[in-house]
């Protein structure tokens, strides 16, 4: 069984985390019929796995396989109409150096990753990989993993004139927006413009661009 | 198949900004295993034949009835040899150049053979055990142990080569090695016989051989294991600062990790039979918030595939002094009887080199050491060396003149180490 410890480590012992040894709540445990294998970045080296990156959320497309396996995108689906708003995720040494966890090391090779949207509610969180459990739309779960964010860890909400809106949804690390220290509340959104960061987690910062 | 048992000694407690773990970890063996479920063994006897074995006869005469008596203790079915060692090493028993399982028939040609061992030459022990690798490879998939018995230091070849020798044995074969007489150098039997996981000591009387080379077999006999390792797993971001083995003597295994991964290594322990042991393990962790719990380490025996027991290693952090400051009882009494087995080894040292006052200071605290934790093999043994004015302070003089046996039996045994006692 695997199990998740409360800074997200997936762990095969059931007591303590076998990454960060925190001790793992019973009640924690997730309940998986059959047993969660760790999601494993498998490197396919036939022809058909130089395909173009899911526009989705950016993972190889496997083989010839319709839908994204990270994020159930069509790949035969036309391309959708342009996004007007989009967050760009990325590594930010001033926000790993600001959390400062022990045991955690910088992320050296991350590129960014760019997530359009284009959902009334667009969830920031980290998926647990687990079969039947939506993802949320800005998942944090890979290239790199940051284990300092939440499964659903904050929510930009669209307002009335298109623009984006940023609640906390109770996440563990908080969540804070440009320089101000204040953390992000958790029952009013908070306006985002053009340009603002969202920094959450162990290294992230998202930034919203309008296109 | 549970027959080993964990048991943690620690106080998890430390103060915020607090970074080292210590514990204590006791390991037991219920043995357990019927001669049917034992592991096939293979044995060899390795004996000193150089020349000053002859010097005096009885130390030759005392090897060779000691080797029959160890053959006589070999099991049936056992794959055993006997190797004469001088500067070259040679097969005494038996012919062809493997190993010959034990019976009543190999028994007694065997020990005609070795009521024959002649002495002649000089002393290169890395040969004697690279012929001993070399016929154990011959009988693969057994445990195998060796008897080493040597009266004189490694003349004939560098300590690299015997360094090198050493290196391609360890974890083929386990080795306890004797030394008779006192003109061999126990710091290089250590070496031998810690890099092979075995025991070493002085047979000061020739006399006594046998009945040593005896129950060194019986030991050898009652493992019921394959060669078992210490696994530790420690969190991200710690570090393993010594893991020692304690009791029944001290032995660092420190460097003798082998990586399992990034969070995990495994310490050779060798075979067990019915027993028990105690390892003390350091670890540095990162802090973490008053009131956070963490797991530090993770000790189980690794047998083949097969993980036995399961010690766990805690840390919680506290702004209590008084749970904070608490000494472990156990991690203090073995601090202690490590303390001591170093103040011996650098006394004698000091001894050696003329060193009077470092002499005089280590001897004295060994001396009050093994008297405070109730060691009094030790102390009886420092008690040849100097005399005691009074245990408690460690007041002691160097006596002037101090057998040659005296001082190396409280060299090889400085490492024996007592148990905790319940009001050490």
């Amino acid at each position: 069984m695997i199990v998740v410890c409360p800074s997200g480590h997936r762990s095969a012992t059931t007591d303590y985390c076998d990454q960060c040894g925190a001790p793992i709540a019973i009640t924690a445990a997730p309940p998986p019929a059959t047993e969660v294998l760790p999601v494993v970045e498998e490197v396919d080296t036939s022809p058909a796995a130089r395909q173009e990156p899911c526009p989705g959320c950016g993972a190889r497309r496997s083989g010839g396989d319709r839908y994204c396996e990270g994020c159930g995108h069509d790949f035969l689906a036309p391309p959708p109409a342009p996004a007007t708003w989009e967050a760009v995720a990325s590594a930010d040494r001033g926000q790993f150096e600001r959390f400062a966890a022990a045991g955690l090391s910088f992320p050296s090779d991350s590129a960014e990753r760019r997530f359009a949207l284009e959902e009334a509610e667009v969830r920031i969180g980290r998926s647990a990989g687990r079969a039947g459990e939506p993802a949320p739309e800005i998942d944090l779960a890979s290239d790199p993993e940051d284990p300092g964010i939440s499964r659903l860890h904050a929510i930009l909400e669209r307002q009335q004139d298109g623009t984006y809106a940023l609640r906390d949804v109770g996440s563990t690390n908080g969540t804070t927006v440009n320089d101000d220290p204040n953390p992000v509340g958790t029952d009013a959104a908070l306006p985002l413009a053009d340009g603002d960061r969202i920094r959450l987690g162990a290294w992230t910062t998202i930034t919203l661009r309008s296109r | 198949m549970n027959r080993f048992t964990a048991d943690v000694y620690q106080n998890e407690y430390l103060p915020a900004d607090g970074t080292e773990v210590n514990a204590i970890v006791t390991i037991a063996s219920a043995g357990g295993a019927g001669p049917t479920q034992q592991a096939e063994a293979a044995e060899i006897v390795i004996v000193d034949t150089s020349g000053s074995m002859s010097a005096p006869r009885a130390k030759i005469n005392a090897a060779r009835d000691a080797t029959g008596a160890a053959i006589d203790c070999i099991r049936d079915g056992v794959a055993f040899a006997v190797i004469a060692g001088a500067e070259t090493a040679r097969v005494v028993y038996p012919k062809g150049g493997s190993l010959v399982p034990a019976s009543e028939t190999t028994r007694a040609e065997a020990s005609v053979a070795a009521a024959r061992l002649r002495t002649d030459g000089g002393t290169a022990i890395g040969s004697w055990l690279t012929l001993a690798r070399e016929l154990f490879a011959t009988a693969p998939g057994r445990v195998c142990h060796a008897i080493l018995l040597t009266d004189g230091e490694n003349q004939h070849e560098t300590p690299e080569h015997l360094d090198a020798v050493l290196a391609s044995c360890e974890g083929r074969f386990q080795c306890d090695c004797r030394g008779v007489g006192t003109d061999w150098q126990v710091s290089e039997l250590r070496r031998i016989a810690s890099a092979l996981l075995g025991t070493v000591d002085i047979i000061a009387d020739p006399a006594d051989m046998a009945s040593d080379f005896r129950s060194m077999i019986e030991a050898a006999m009652g493992k019921a294991t394959r060669s078992i390792s210490l696994r530790v797993w420690t969190p991200q971001g710690a570090h393993v600062a010594f893991v020692r083995q304690v009791a029944p003597t001290i032995e660092e295994l420190t460097d003798r990790a082998t990586e399992v991964n990034a969070l995990t290594s495994d310490y050779p322990t060798g075979t067990w039979g019915e027993e028990s042991r105690d390892y003390h393990l350091c670890i540095n962790v990162q802090p973490r918030n008053l009131g956070d719990e963490m797991l530090c380490g993770r000790a189980s025996l690794v047998e083949g595939d097969e993980v036995h027991g399961q010690a766990l290693i805690k840390a919680t952090w506290t702004d209590d002094q008084q749970l904070s400051t608490r000494i472990n009882r156990e991690v203090a009494h073995y601090t202690g009887q490590a303390e001591l087995a170093d103040c011996i080894q650098d006394g004698l040292e000091a001894r050696k080199t003329g060193d009077q006052a470092t002499a005089t200071f280590k001897l004295g605290r060994a001396v009050q050491l093994s008297s405070e934790s109730g060691n009094d093999g030790t102390l009886k043994l420092l008690q040849a060396v100097v005399d005691v004015d009074d245990a408690a302070t460690g007041t002691v003089r160097l006596r002037s003149q101090v057998a040659d046996a005296d001082e190396m039996a409280l060299d090889t045994r400085s490492t024996k180490t007592v148990r905790a006692g319940p009001n050490a």
